[in-house]
């Protein structure tokens, strides 16, 4: 190999290191900085649960959204599906009504089956991801409405709760524990599997991946159907936690679940990132959200910090791509 | 004044302590072909990059017209008078034809600062001059999404061509192009050489260079190894001095006894693109595709891979019918297909050597679903070294090598499915003439081997060759057949040239 | 914000679509009554429309139901298209205090009159008469509440609705006027959850770390109360943290009935929608009615829980 292009694939490799490690620099810079500003309620054992249990639903989302966005597409719809689905598990868990086993299928089947229907869309319908889902997030959004008609879904079973609400040895919520069987699961198949393989060649290039006999098709629609049936686990966990389905909940769920994807360095070109981009970004805007709130501080800083972080995240990721040109 | 129109002195250039280019100097005549060879790697790409300001060089200088010059971004260049055809194209694929020409100097009907707006009725008038003038039939509102490798070029030559400088650099011009472009190209340097225009034309193509160049200069390692009038060379002189030894042979034809057959199509026909192709393909056999940029070549050969459905004909293989609707059945049948463009449908930019590698053949190396990393290692690391890949590790980024080594990643991901048959589209295109060899040889084991290849190949020396039998295809048509005992450039360019006949 | 916006209304198209729906009432000759509601989304909105809809049914008179989506534009669009079709009278809840000045101007060129309920427009004298609540008052009834209930005094966190809007800033006055005369009372959290109870939630639950010894938390309305109750239920802190919302909605008022929620305020929703239309017949037949009907609101205990559950 010529000495040249030796020496600028070093470069690359310690600038793409670099990149990996600059997110995990910034993560340590703000829980130490948090650390400092408030030692005795942010640094505490129970605190530290708190937050992984607040990212546990973004995180579930972004576990999702991170099979998509590798595979070069976009899921807009996630945030309207969680509040679908949230509608559905609480209207079938009335006391007295049915088996919680209902309330748990149905909520994330139809999260499966409205992903499924995106997929369709995406990869036969051969129309853009970001217009399909647009439009799939409307629609949902309407289902919602419909189904819960037009007001929260509340009346629910003890045990319907106990589904996001219970604890594990009295210490650790059964939320921590979805969020971190998801996130292995996802990181199992993205990284060992031939089909975690696949998402990876489809999004990096899809006429290579269909040359090399690879049914991009059938790809694009499952990491939609996985997307749209975690976010029916994300919409059931919610409804749980809030103790009611309601229709208007969700908003902007795609939002914070893109962003924890993009502060995890996973590109929104498709082809690139680690399994664990997704549980970083959702863990660090849970700790900004949580030190935040812990220092008082007015919800408007609160979205102008996040934002910032979102676009030097991308920055990141943009220069990374100039780089390799 | 100087005799020389350009002259680069001493030139050295280091990327942190690997000096790339160690006291390389050329001197260049107004009105010379003055053509660099050498191997990939071996600091030709560097020296014009330095040339047109996209490096700085570490010592040495620059002088025009004997004036020492300063270059130090291509713009700068443009300014000087030295324009440069890159070997990787990079136009902007969703304008036209005219937009590409006059990129970055619209011609502009009312200006208004930013807000000017650009007189597209003039560039396409001009555009079309340009392109009468030389000979090229594209037209000038096409979009260059729509033109094939051959015509982008031919529109980034006339390009620089049309920027009236006095340097004009030409890295690899004819890799994509067909015999009868190279001849027109050469005209366009004919015409350029008597007006006084110095051509630096790098190449791999070594009869290219006997053919059109005044001078050459030969570098190896980033050295100068020397420069000297065309007639002081002949071929083997000059292979030795770019690789340093000798190479007996740089067509590696191996006698292979021929098999059954394994492949035969009938009678295929794909709306315009192709009419009525019938052949046989046998085991151990290398049969050639030759004919023009259009003549429907790689369309047949995607054809038969399952890349798009035929209108009419039948595809036999080992006399069994098949009707590939997606090629994840070719790949069921043992077939592989190197494409003719490793970057847009060979490769995954974005994955490692290894990722590539084992793609296709991932299902083999896997249980349940469940990649084996291990044995997925394991056979990478034979594939690196069997096709002697060159890269740092199997983790490296397939982006990272360079274009031979990246066509051997693409080998060794269809060689890793064990395919009988082997479909290859332009298997050197824009490689070094080390890779060349090495593939030309591994083509040689296969066909020993027993596999039955088919090339698509507009290099007519490779093909001839290579190749056992050639087919040659003419505006969709077959419209002739030669076997190895036949083969000359004559007979193979009169049936290419054959547009009008039926059939 | 836009886009949530572009959600609901989207959303509301594909109801109106699937329920084959144009506004009930349709092309009598007889005298038209339009309601123009701003939204048709929550419990509240819902539970107006029904009121409006049993008082004009119970007087006798044919009304129209307009969704306007939470588009001024729509509803702008909606009145206009109305006052052509020469509607009677109007009975609008504004989706914007100034974006629906227009259509009731242009109604009160046509000369018919305009009845606002629940929320006024910046110009209210081209009103004819305004049914609705005062927030200032609704704050200081739930925070009088709340200070009765803790023995005023205590560290106190308060949820605010979004920033800015007509609720929170009434509602905010309320507290403040109340909070006044009790100087033991400290409020150490204060901050939107712009009426969300997964925002509330993940807001309380981060304040309950602060390990800050709260009494009460007093939310502007019951969907972040809840959120809140949940957070101080999970943190078994229930018998410590008294908890308060606004608007009676119906799991609101089934916490209060359990006793988990310290109380809620009715915005006595029902009797705005039914006086709304009492005095929109009466301006058609030409009777005085007063410029401004001030609906008051009633606190929700657990003494009193029992007369609101239906």
């Amino acid at each position: 190999m010529d000495k040249a292009g030796f020496l600028k694939q070093r470069n690359r490799l310690d600038f793409a290191s670099l990149r990996e490690w600059g997110i995990l620099i910034v993560f340590v810079l703000i829980v130490g900085i948090l650390m400092l500003l408030s030692p005795s309620s942010f640094a505490r054992p129970t605190n530290l649960i708190n937050i992984v249990k607040q990212a546990s639903i973004n995180g579930i989302l972004a576990t999702g959204m991170t099979f998509v966005i590798i595979s070069g597409g976009i899921d807009l719809s996630v945030g309207s599906i969680v509040a679908l689905s949230g509608v559905i598990a609480a209207s079938f868990a009335h006391p007295g009504e049915y088996p919680l086993i209902v309330p748990i299928v149905l909520s994330t089947l139809v999260g499966g089956v409205a992903g499924f229907l995106n997929g369709i869309g995406v990869a036969y319908g051969n129309i853009p991801p970001f217009i399909v889902t647009l439009g799939s997030m409307t629609m949902i959004r309407g289902m919602a409405l419909i189904v819960a008609r037009g007001s929260p879904v509340f009346n629910v079973t003890k045990a319907f709760e106990n589904i996001a609400g219970g604890f594990l040895f009295d210490t650790i919520p059964y939320l921590v524990i979805y969020f971190v069987v998801t996130a292995a699961i996802g990181a199992f198949v993205l990284t060992r599997t031939v089909f975690g393989r696949r998402v990876y060649s489809v999004g990096g290039n899809e006429m290579a991946a269909k040359v090399s006999g690879i049914q991009v098709d059938r790809i694009k629609v499952a990491v939609y159907s996985i997307s749209g049936f975690l976010a029916g686990v994300a919409g059931l966990l919610l409804a749980s936690r809030i103790v009611s389905g309601n229709p208007t909940s969700g908003v902007s769920y795609e939002l914070d679940a893109i962003a924890a994807v993009v502060i995890g360095g996973i590109s929104l070109s498709g082809g690139s990132g680690k399994w664990y981009g997704a549980v970083i970004g959702a863990l660090l805007i849970a700790v900004i959200g949580n030190g935040l709130d812990i220092l008082n501080v007015s919800a408007h800083f609160q979205l102008l910090i996040k934002g910032a972080i979102i676009i030097t995240a991308v920055l990141l990721d943009v220069k990374s791509k100039g780089n390799r040109t | 004044m100087s005799e020389y129109i350009l002259e680069m002195e001493h030139i050295s250039k280091s990327f942190s302590r690997v000096k790339v280019l160690d006291d390389v100097s050329l001197k260049v005549r107004a009105g010379e072909v003055h053509a660099i060879v050498g191997e990939n790697g071996a600091g030709k790409s560097t020296l014009m990059k330095i040339l047109t300001g996209v490096y700085s060089p570490d010592g040495g200088e620059i002088r025009l017209h004997g004036k020492k010059v300063e270059i130090h971004n291509p713009r700068m260049a443009l300014a000087h008078g030295i324009a440069m055809i890159y070997q990787e194209l990079n136009p902007v694929l969703d304008q036209d034809v005219a937009e590409n020409i006059f990129l970055g100097r619209e011609l502009i009907r009312y200006h208004f600062g930013p807000l000017s707006i650009v007189d597209k009725q003039a560039q396409h008038q001009h555009t079309q001059e340009l392109f009468a003038r030389m000979g090229v039939d594209i037209p000038s509102k096409a979009l260059m999404r729509q033109l094939s490798v051959a015509q982008k070029q031919l529109v980034e030559i006339v390009k620089a061509i049309s920027l009236s400088c006095s340097v004009v650099v030409m890295d690899e011009p004819t890799s994509a192009l067909t015999e009868k472009e190279v001849a027109t190209l050469f005209e366009q340097i004919e015409k350029l050489r008597s007006q006084g225009v110095a051509i630096i034309y790098i190449s791999h193509r070594l009869e290219e260079v006997f053919k059109i160049a005044d001078t050459i200069t030969v570098l190896r390692d980033g050295r100068l190894i020397g420069t000297d009038s065309v007639s002081n060379f002949d071929h083997d002189k000059l292979i030795r001095m770019m690789v340093g030894r000798n190479i007996e042979e740089f067509y590696p034809k191996q006698n292979v006894p021929i098999g059954e057959v394994v492949l035969e199509v009938r009678n295929l026909s794909l709306g315009k693109r192709f009419r009525n192709i019938s052949f046989q393909l046998h085991a151990g056999e290398i049969l050639g595709i030759a004919g023009l940029v259009g003549a429907g070549r790689s369309e047949l050969a995607e054809c038969i891979f399952g890349l798009s459905r035929p209108t009419t004909g039948e595809v036999y293989i080992r006399g069994k019918r098949v009707d590939f609707h997606h090629p994840q059945d070719s790949v069921r049948h043992r077939v592989a297909m190197i494409t003719e463009d490793r970057k847009l449908t060979g490769l995954n930019l974005k994955a490692s050597v290894e990722h590539n590698i084992t793609l296709v053949a991932l299902s083999r190396l896997s249980r349940l679903g469940i990649i084996d990393s291990d044995k997925e290692a394991q056979v990478t690391d034979t594939y690196i070294k069997e096709l002697s890949i060159r890269t740092f590790s199997r983790k490296t980024l397939v982006a990272n090598l360079s274009g031979g080594n990246q066509q051997k990643v693409v080998l060794a991901k269809w060689l890793l499915t064990e395919p009988d048959i082997i479909i290859m589209d332009e298997p050197t295109r824009g490689i070094d003439v080390g890779a060349k060899r090495d593939i030309y040889l591994l083509m040689g084991s296969l066909a020993a081997a027993g596999k039955a290849i088919l090339m698509v190949s507009s290099e007519l020396p490779e093909i001839m060759g290579l190749a056992d039998r050639v087919i040659v295809l003419a505006a969709g048509n077959m419209t002739g057949e030669l076997a190895r005992h036949e083969f000359s450039q004559e007979a193979i360019m009169r049936y290419a040239s054959e547009f009008r006949q039926n059939g | 914000m836009k886009r949530y916006w572009m959600v609901v209304i989207s959303a509301l198209l594909v109801l109106a679509l699937l329920a084959g729906c144009t506004p009930a009432g349709g092309t009598a000759k007889e005298a038209k009554y339009g309601l123009f509601m701003s939204h048709m989304t929550n419990a509240f909105t819902i539970e107006l429309s029904d009121a409006v809809k049993s008082k004009a049914q119970e007087l006798g008179v044919n009304l129209a139901v307009y969704d306007g989506g939470q588009d001024a534009a729509k509803q702008v669009s909606q009145v206009e298209t109305a006052v052509n079709e020469g509607i009677a009278a109007i009975v609008i809840e504004p989706v914007s205090v100034d974006g629906i000045i227009p259509a009731i101007e242009t109604a009160k060129k046509a000369k018919i009159p305009v009845v606002t309920v629940n929320q006024n427009i910046s110009k209210p004298e081209l009103v004819d008469c305004f049914v609705g609540v005062s927030h200032v008052e609704g704050g200081s009834v739930e925070m009088k509440a709340a200070m009765e209930m803790i023995g005023g005094k205590g560290k106190i966190a308060i949820l605010l609705g979004p920033m800015g809007s007509d609720a929170q800033l009434g509602r905010s006055e309320g507290y403040k006027q109340v909070l006044a005369s009790y100087p033991d009372v400290e409020v150490v959290f204060e901050q939107t959850a712009n009426w969300k109870t997964d925002e509330a939630l993940k807001l309380v639950e981060n304040w309950l770390q602060t390990g800050t010894d709260l009494v009460a938390i007093v939310a502007q309305n019951d969907g972040m109360a809840l959120g809140a109750l949940k957070a101080v239920e999970d943190a078994k802190l229930g018998d410590k943290i008294k908890v308060f919302g606004l608007d009676a909605t119906p799991d609101a008022l089934a916490a209060v009935k359990e006793g988990r929620l310290a109380a809620t305020v009715s915005q006595s929703t029902t009797e705005q929608g039914l006086k709304a239309m009492e005095a929109a017949v009466k301006l058609v037949k030409g009777e005085q009615v007063e410029k401004q009907i001030i609906v008051g609101h009633t606190l929700i205990t657990k003494d009193n829980v029992d007369q609101f559950i239906k």
